[in-house]
């Protein structure tokens, strides 16, 4: 074999034996690369394991094979997925609301005074806690619904805001005129301009703003609420089950992040998919 | 009908400038940002009204603004029904967070310059990173509150695991974009170490630290907020949830206000003060100013908008897309510089 190969490079060119190389190298990183993510794994996990029950006492920190056991205990009961749906239509529910009203503002906020109207808005809801929310919705609403949908769009709606503002403050102007003057219609200026340029910003913001809308619901859900998470958390907590808890928390932790990273990415991937060949 | 009155006395401009000034005052974004404040207070009231006037047992839930004005008026001047009045709280809270932010720095800035020096150690710890900054710090808050039990361990705890993925990301940042041809030229001189560290490393990586102190500050004082809650005895979260649990509506009101003003007076004031201060030896580290950065749409936002809100997303931004080496082209639209 390898008498086979050695004179077929030298025979051709040397750039071949150059890209040969390059790849070799390029592989040989990305082994070395993924033997230290590995290790990085093996050391965090190794190190929680090793933490609860002898840095830690067991039952303050239960080690990653005790909460893998009590999510399949969990699981067996069934109220996972009842816990599960409901939080996360109370997330649909609220997002939803939070992005048509950022969205909105953000359209807005293009007029002068009424930039300066929500600005302040806007700030407050980017700067402002989300427990502070979640306490006043709670103590004012109780354990009715509107509670926590109000305290997600309240801390949501400011992330889209900045995002769509962003957006139409840098629309091309001057595509826009071209199409005026060539008698391009409003729809087919908004088809083909206006969209195709808000959605990446619009994009940017769902994701941002899902970050952090599943956090502030969980967190409502702790004080008002009956089902969900939260309160599966909460409940969790007062008697002291901390492997329930962290179960409950990180179950609905890794499902968040799926949705995260690999819907949303996904769908943005096929959105735009056109880009790609427009690089090209 | 401003045009048709003022024909007449059109030859004398003095008596027309007011008026034109009065009509550019009212379409201008200061009145609007004057207003805010009034349709807030008149939403207030007005739900307050039809409350009471559907479900009239819950008029002592909803505070009157006078209730919230009083109450907030009473903790200024340091008359309080709580434990620690208004400037202990906040005193309690801030040394917590200082002693989390220090040492999320510390930790953060060597684990972050490891990463950005080497790839074996990038890839070592880069998941874990992006995992611990995903996490909300409602576990880290509830989970160091059992853990603790009630004290300064777990809201320290909580401002560290909350501040530290921001603090180790930006320091990587920095450390990949210093200028590699400085260090050449320091090497071809024979500059010795710790020269260079002091005199090119440091300074290079000072802007992607401020804003790293600058982010974690905001969401460390978020987490400490939630430490504070569940797991405190002391401390602005802890008093937030003495009134909460007192069922005084307007107590809860009126230290989120306090909440607001607190967060905001740190970052315009101290974060700007300070960043004026320290980078006064760099002309051009307000960024958005730079030419090639003007094209940029996210950084003319910073510039026209607040400048935290932008850092923040900024931030957000290279955790959920990746750091900017290995983002989509598409992505840099929407990316703006690190403060600097």
């Amino acid at each position: 074999m390898t008498t086979e190969l050695a004179p077929e490079p030298t025979a051709t060119h040397t750039s071949t034996t150059g890209a040969e190389q390059a790849r070799a190298a390029k592989m040989k990183e990305r082994r070395q690369v993924w033997t230290w993510r590995i290790a990085g794994y093996a050391f965090f996990l190794g190190l929680w394991e090793f933490a609860s029950g002898r840095l830690m006492d067991e039952t303050l920190l239960p080690g990653p094979t005790t909460v893998f056991r009590t999510f399949g205990e969990l699981w067996s009961t069934g109220e996972v997925p009842g816990a599960f749906a409901t939080t996360l239509t109370r997330i649909g529910i609220g997002f939803t609301i939070a992005f048509v009203v950022g969205s909105l503002i953000g359209v807005l906020m293009q007029n002068r005074w009424l930039n300066g109207f929500f600005r302040d808005a806007v700030t407050v809801g980017v700067t402002t806690p989300g427990l502070i929310w979640a306490l006043l919705t709670a103590i004012i609403f109780g354990n009715r619904p509107a509670g926590p949908l109000i305290a997600i769009v309240v801390t949501t709606f400011a992330i889209i805001t900045v995002n769509v503002a962003e957006g139409i403050k840098s629309l091309p102007k001057d595509l826009i005129d071209m199409g005026k003057s060539f008698n391009v219609g409003v729809l087919r200026r908004n088809r083909h301009i206006v969209i195709p340029h808000l959605a990446p910003f619009i994009f940017t913001g769902v994701r941002f703003g899902f970050s952090i809308a599943w956090k502030v619901t969980v967190l409502t859900e702790v004080f008002a609420a009956s089902k969900g998470i939260g309160f599966e958390m909460r409940t969790a907590t007062q008697l002291f089950r901390l492997d329930e808890f962290l179960t409950w928390i990180l179950a609905f932790y890794v499902l968040a992040l799926f949705l995260e990273k690999v819907v949303l990415e996904r769908i943005e991937r096929r959105f735009f998919a056109w880009r790609g060949e427009l690089k090209s | 009908m401003t045009a048709v009155l003022d024909r007449p006395n059109a030859p004398a401009p003095a008596p027309r400038k007011p008026k034109r000034s009065v009509g550019r005052f009212l379409r201008s974004s200061l009145s609007g940002r004057l207003t805010f404040p009034l349709v807030v207070l008149a939403t207030w009231l007005l739900s307050i009204q039809l409350v009471t006037a559907i479900w009239p047992f819950t008029v002592d839930v909803l505070p009157t603004p006078w209730q919230v004005g009083e109450f907030m008026w009473g903790e200024i001047r340091g008359d309080t029904l709580a434990p620690y009045n208004l400037y202990e709280t906040f005193g309690i809270s801030l040394r917590r967070l200082a002693v989390g932010m220090a040492i999320a720095i510390a930790l953060g800035t060597v684990i972050g310059v490891a990463m950005g020096l080497s790839k074996s150690v990038n890839a070592f710890f880069n998941d874990w990173v992006v995992a611990i900054l995903a996490m909300p710090n409602l576990a880290w808050a509830l989970f160091a509150s059992l853990a603790f039990g009630f004290g300064n361990t777990g809201p320290i705890l909580t401002v560290v695991l909350t501040g530290i993925p921001f603090v180790i990301i930006n320091v990587r940042e920095g450390v990949r974009n210093t200028p590699s041809d400085l260090f050449d030229m320091a090497r071809a001189f024979d500059v010795p170490r710790r020269d260079v560290i002091r005199h090119v490393l440091i300074p290079s990586l000072m802007p992607f630290l401020f804003a790293a102190s600058r982010y974690a500050f905001a969401l460390g004082w978020k987490g400490l907020v939630v430490a504070e809650v569940f797991g405190g005895q002391d401390g602005a979260g802890w008093t937030i949830k003495f009134w909460y649990d007192a069922h005084r509506a307007h107590g809860v009101v009126g230290y989120a206000l306090f909440f607001v003003i607190f967060a905001l007076v740190f970052e315009k004031f101290m974060f700007d003060q300070l960043s004026k201060r320290l980078f006064k030896w760099r002309p051009e580290v307000n960024g958005p100013e730079v030419v090639e950065q003007a094209f940029d749409p996210a950084a003319q936002a910073a510039a026209a908008g607040s400048s935290t809100t932008s850092a923040a997303l900024e931030s957000i931004n290279q955790t959920t897309l990746g750091p900017p080496t290995e983002r989509e082209p598409r992505e840099a639209e929407t990316r703006s510089k690190n403060d600097g």
